[in-house]
């Protein structure tokens, strides 16, 4: 077992590696991560996650739900640390696993990634606690500044396929209609909560019956990680190009309207209180028009015509970004143009919500040609011949709770009687 | 699913908790006292919150949380909940707070971005409130301005508790510039009892507020007392004052009751009714 395997073994039972092996694994991330452009290009099948927070055991939960690296391709959006007790532990898991398997898992910049931010929020003070000074934070902070802004994500199928179309024959009604599913949610036992095909999103509202009643879950409902070995056989000239999806922390910037903009940027430092590498760690969505200001003074909000005419104008299908809680785990805005996922679950062990994975499968319709890795070559031809809103790919969500209280020490639930005054 | 607007969000059919599991409750002298805790909003609930309210919610919001105080012979009662006291958050942005780092971002921004102007949805979005419960009273009688105070020493007695909790009604982290929260505590001796609703907010870099709506009630006599004091200061001044100490700084910021001790009351109201 080489060293790099026996941290992830002693980080995965939630104990902190030396400081020494720290500072090794920090400086080899950063080689790593150097090598990486502004925007890292990932191929599908992948999986997306939103904010961690510290929640180590959530996390080891995600990884259950999810499937572990590197039998699943990972990208997480950010926001590792901060507000939950384990953020050391949650991320140098994750670095050692960006080390150990640097193709099976992406990071990116979330906006607690910064040193000022992780001062005031817990990160800092988590070190100091458990090293008695502030050198792991400091070499942590150093990784930080490495880390993308962003992922572009090609070669997602356009329909869920679900695991009973391999043994369906490709002609049958049954087979059209699993190919047509274009959201599934599945619980953390992988069990199917919900389908949505894609015909259906506009003309009406789906049915909202109980799972249990739903007749599509006749068909078997357990199903696997995606990307474990079924490739699709969907037969005909239709394309089951789901299109790319950028991935990015908070949202776009009126800097940024091009995808080529973000890589050239300049990223190698703390996050600046502006700008367009501010905005993409920093801004929301919201229901507006336009551009707008945030009330608080700081942050750009953007509305559904600045995040359609940005998908267009860059051929994406889909933004997925994190930065917000959402209580059911991910939220879909503005005819499905950008989704918010969400993967701290009964976040700050105190809001009771659930949190959700993305998960988007391969499409093998192209006999299992992928796009170069790292970039938009080939996407512009394809844009000249569609002027349409593209089609978002297949989104599998796997919404799972937070691990069991009991397996973390935590405070009891019930509070303790005091004498206040 | 999917709302009016074309968002569409995750599974609304989840079972929510049973109330009854979530709610505690506890009858003493004639007084019933009644706390629920459920996990915050779903998507949907939020939704008419926000048409209700005209106002964002915050970020964690406990809409389903409360603390009752009831006197079920003569139907009086005073109710804590997220709703009401989000209701009394300034919504015309009159008195909107700045995040510290705003000049700095707002100047830039000026240069670059002339046409981006207007501000989304102004309001107080510290959620800063001064609620101090809602109360029904069918027979008409209302608090008065009252010089009696809320008898400490008789609070400070170890008599037994006999019902305690602890309810979060909201929370938010003003997009990582500090934190915001309501909650309310109480707790049921044999004869009296006494519920502390706070509010305590902090802007880094910019301001601390806590305001405090106590209700103690004597149950022998039906006295009703109700106490709302209003703390505010400078985040700097509070910097200043920790400065001298060698104590754990950060833990102390987030501390509202050791804040309590370094920040001075600068407004509040004392009243007081019988109810019997």
């Amino acid at each position: 077992m080489s060293d790099l395997d026996k941290a992830i073994a002693q980080l995965r039972a939630c104990r902190p590696i030396p400081e020494n092996q720290v500072k090794e694994l920090c400086h080899k991330a950063r080689e790593l991560l150097l090598e990486e452009g502004n925007v890292v290009g990932v191929n599908a099948p992948v999986t997306i996650c939103g904010d961690i927070h510290g929640q180590f055991h959530d996390l080891m939960e995600l990884f259950r739900v999810g499937g572990d690296v590197p039998d699943t391709n990972y990208l997480f959006m950010g926001d590792f640390v901060d507000r939950g007790f384990y953020s050391l532990e949650s991320f140098l898991l994750l670095l050692c696993l960006k080390v150990r398997y640097p193709d099976r898992i992406t990071l990116i910049r979330g906006n607690h990634e910064s040193r000022q931010i992780t001062t005031v929020y817990g990160f800092y003070d988590e070190c100091l606690r458990k090293y008695g000074s502030a050198n792991v934070w400091r070499h942590c902070c150093e990784v930080f500044d490495y880390l993308a802004l962003g992922a572009l994500v090609t070669g997602a199928s356009k329909n869920l396929e679900s695991s009973e179309t391999s043994y369906t024959d490709a002609g049958t009604q049954s087979s059209i209609e699993d190919q047509d599913i274009e959201i599934e949610i599945l619980n953390s036992n992988s069990e199917v909560i919900n389908r949505f095909p894609r015909s259906s999103r506009d003309s009406q509202l789906p049915p909202k019956s109980s799972p249990l009643s739903s007749p599509i879950l006749d068909t078997p409902s357990r199903i696997g990680p995606v990307g474990t070995g079924a490739t699709s056989s969907s037969g005909g000239s239709r394309s089951n190009d789901g299109g790319a999806v950028l991935c990015v922390h908070g949202g776009l910037s009126p800097l940024i309207d091009t995808i080529d903009k973000i890589r050239l940027l300049d990223r190698k430092q703390e996050v600046p209180h502006e700008g367009a590498m501010c905005d993409l760690l920093w801004s929301d969505p919201d229901e507006i028009d336009g551009w707008g200001l945030s009330p608080r003074g700081a942050g750009f909000l953007f509305g559904s015509d600045i995040v359609k005419c940005f998908n267009h104008k860059n051929d994406l299908s889909l933004i997925a970004r994190a930065h917000q809680l959402v209580m059911e785990g991910f939220k879909e805005m503005f005819d499905n143009s950008i989704v918010t996922v969400w993967s701290a679950p009964n976040y700050c062990y105190r809001c009771g919500n659930v949190a959700a994975i993305l998960e988007l499968a391969e499409d093998g319709s192209n006999g299992g040609y992928i796009p170069r890795s790292n970039g938009d070559l080939g996407r512009k031809q394809e844009m000249e011949r569609d002027l349409r809103k593209r089609d978002p790919p297949g989104r599998r969500y796997r919404v799972f709770e937070a691990a069991p209280q009991d397996s973390r020490g935590m405070p009891a639930k019930k509070p303790v009687a005091d004498y206040f005054l | 699913m999917a709302s009016a607007n074309g968002s569409f969000n995750g599974p609304a059919d989840t079972p929510l908790p049973v109330k009854d599991e979530a709610t505690n409750s506890v009858t003493q002298a004639g007084f019933k006292i009644t706390t629920q805790k459920l996990p915050i909003l779903k998507a949907g609930p939020i939704e008419e919150m926000t048409d209700r309210l005209k106002i964002t919610p915050p970020e964690m919001i406990f809409g389903d949380n409360c603390v009752r105080i009831e006197h079920p012979a003569t139907g009086w009662s005073i109710d804590f909940n997220a709703f009401d006291a989000l209701d009394r958050v300034d919504k015309t942005g009159d008195a909107m707070l700045k995040v510290s780092y705003s000049k700095e971002w707002q100047q830039n921004r000026q240069k670059q971005f002339e046409d981006i102007k207007e501000v989304v949805k102004p309001f107080d979005w510290s959620y800063s409130t001064d609620f101090k419960g809602t109360v029904t009273s069918p027979n008409g009688s209302t608090f008065e301005p009252s010089e009696t105070l809320i008898p400490l020493a008789l609070l400070k007695r170890p008599d037994p508790i006999l019902f305690f909790d602890d309810v979060m009604l909201y929370e938010d982290e003003l997009a990582d510039n500090g934190i915001a929260m309501l909650s309310c505590k109480v707790r049921v001796m044999p004869a009296r009892m006494l519920l502390l609703s706070r509010f305590f907010m902090r802007l880094d870099d910019v301001i601390f507020r806590i305001r405090d709506t106590r209700v103690f009630i004597e149950f022998e006599t039906g006295e009703v007392i109700r106490e709302y004091t209003s703390r505010e200061e400078k985040y700097d001044v509070v910097k200043q004052k920790l400065a001298m100490t060698r104590e754990d700084i950060p833990a102390i910021m987030r501390d509202a009751n050791r804040l309590t001790q370094l920040i001075e009351i600068s407004d509040g109201t004392l009243e007081r009714m019988i109810v019997k």
